[in-house]
């Protein structure tokens, strides 16, 4: 996607060509047709020339194709998550979390579920470290069966101590102690991200971390230089640049969590770093109990620089 | 000198074409033997450009009336890139060391403010050293030497994701 061809409206191609029944999650098919109307309507001219180059069978869009391109993509974008260390970033922010769980009393073992995991790089890359304690149990979940088989696939490879299930993140048998996700905030717009948030008060959830991209005006040039050198599919190249322009704003994400999540006192951490307004790629949407605040922001350490006001 | 200086880091600059040709297509967490193999095979990719630049310059020397004089000549050439060549590596070996650094932010500065841009412009940076060099003593042939060396530098990715499409590398 080059600057130029941004536009702020509209989905993603990720979310336009896949679709699933809420209810029982399986996968419907999409017309191609229709996933081209809606970019056409939108004037998105690169998208519309990247769905069509897509494999159809009888007019819908062919499921195996979309998820080798979705599998393929997932795998770049794990790149620029190890490039700019995001498996360490979640496990720094979620250590001061789970101690002061831990110090509250809360019951192991402490669920981790990752909403929306694609291929499940950060749940696997916290097994693979290990660094958050063998009291914890990590989860990922994802309407898309093709991205948890290849997530399932590389644990396995590599003996990492979690799971992976096609789920609805907030209807698991054992619910999750601590949300967190990466990238999917700005998927979700007005309402659809209040009743996501409002998912997050059942009383076995006592924290949430959601990491998305941070919004600057510098992010969606940094966002189109990335993914000028660092993506190969064009479906990555162009969701990745208008995931960038499509964030949220800190203090909008604020607000409408506290809205829709008013048990929970929330902050954004990591807006900006060493205390000065140097923008950020990611930041984050941190949500805990009001019990446990105070222990939260003891365990931060010096890193409680990077946290807004929590309340 | 000049030609080791420029055969190292023909050597470097292939070694990390091989491993951004490697990346993003392995999802597992531990890679370090899979990125291992891109850098070697990159380097070693990397030589072959370096002997067929070395053929041809030796040919071209041996048929040459006064070898002497074009190899001066070429080697002011070599000379006059590594003045362009030279700075650019130096700011991402410095950079290298920043990030061992061990911070997630400042490894992701790392890469917002060099190692993202820097592979956005190292296309233009080798063509900006390949003109400043020739501009040293312009001629057919220390021209043909360097477009062949410029194809070489901005084609090998290409030809390990060639490899890679034949299932020729891993």
């Amino acid at each position: 996607m080059s600057l130029a061809t941004i536009t702020r409206h509209g989905p993603e191609i990720s979310d336009a060509i896949v679709s699933f029944d809420p209810v029982t999650l399986q996968r419907k098919p999409v017309k191609k047709a229709d996933v081209l109307i809606q970019f056409r309507q939108l004037r998105n001219h690169e998208a519309v020339r990247i769905v069509e180059q897509m494999p159809e069978q009888d007019g819908f869009l062919d499921p195996a194709a979309v998820d080798k391109i979705l599998i393929t993509s997932h795998c770049e974008m794990q790149r620029m998550s190890e490039e700019f260390q995001h498996g360490k970033r979640v496990a720094e922010l979620l250590k001061p979390i789970l101690n002061a769980l831990r110090d509250g009393g809360v019951k192991n073992p402490i669920r981790i579920v990752d909403i929306g995991c694609g291929t499940g790089f950060v749940i696997r890359w916290l097994a693979a470290s290990g660094s958050l304690g063998d009291d914890v149990q990590l989860m990922g979940v994802d309407f898309n069966v093709a991205l948890l088989n290849e997530a399932q696939r590389l644990a396995t490879i590599e003996n990492l101590r979690c799971k992976f299930e096609v789920a609805n993140a907030f209807r698991l048998d054992e619910p999750a102690t601590v949300f967190i996700s990466t990238g999917i905030l700005h998927h979700f717009r007005d309402e659809s991200l209040s009743y996501l948030l409002q998912q997050h008060c059942r009383a076995e959830t006592c924290a949430f971390v959601h990491f998305d991209f941070h919004s600057s005006p510098m992010a969606p040039l940094g966002s189109w230089l990335f993914h000028a050198v660092r993506m190969r599919e064009p479906l990555a190249r162009h969701d990745g640049v208008l995931s960038a322009v499509r964030a949220h704003k800190s203090r909008y994400l604020l607000e409408v969590t506290r809205r829709a999540a008013p048990e929970f006192v929330s902050a954004i951490y990591g807006t900006r770093l060493w205390r000065m307004p140097i923008p950020r790629v990611f930041h984050s949407l941190v949500g805990i109990r009001p019990k446990y605040r105070d222990a939260f922001i003891r365990n931060m350490g010096t890193r409680v620089a990077s946290l807004g006001k929590i309340e | 000198m000049i030609p080791v200086f420029l055969w190292l880091l023909a050597t470097i600059d292939s070694a990390f074409i091989g491993y951004r040709e490697a990346a993003g297509r392995n999802a597992l967490i531990d890679k370090r033997a899979y990125y291992r193999r891109a850098l070697i095979r990159g380097a070693l990719v990397g030589q072959v450009a370096v002997v067929i630049v070395g053929v041809i310059a030796a040919i071209i020397l041996v048929n040459s009336n006064n070898p002497s004089a074009l190899f001066s000549k070429i080697e002011s050439v070599g000379a006059r890139m590594l003045t362009v060549y030279v700075p650019y590596a130096v700011i991402l070996l410095i950079t290298f060391l920043i990030r061992t650094f061990p911070s997630v932010d400042i490894r992701s500065i790392t890469s917002t403010v060099i190692f993202g841009p820097f592979t956005l412009i190292r296309p233009i940076v080798v063509l900006a050293g390949a003109v400043w060099g020739v501009l040293a003593a312009p001629g057919a042939i220390t021209i043909a030497l360097t477009v062949l060396i410029v194809c070489l530098m901005l084609g090998l990715g290409g030809i390990l994701s060639w490899l890679r499409s034949r299932g020729l590398i891993s």
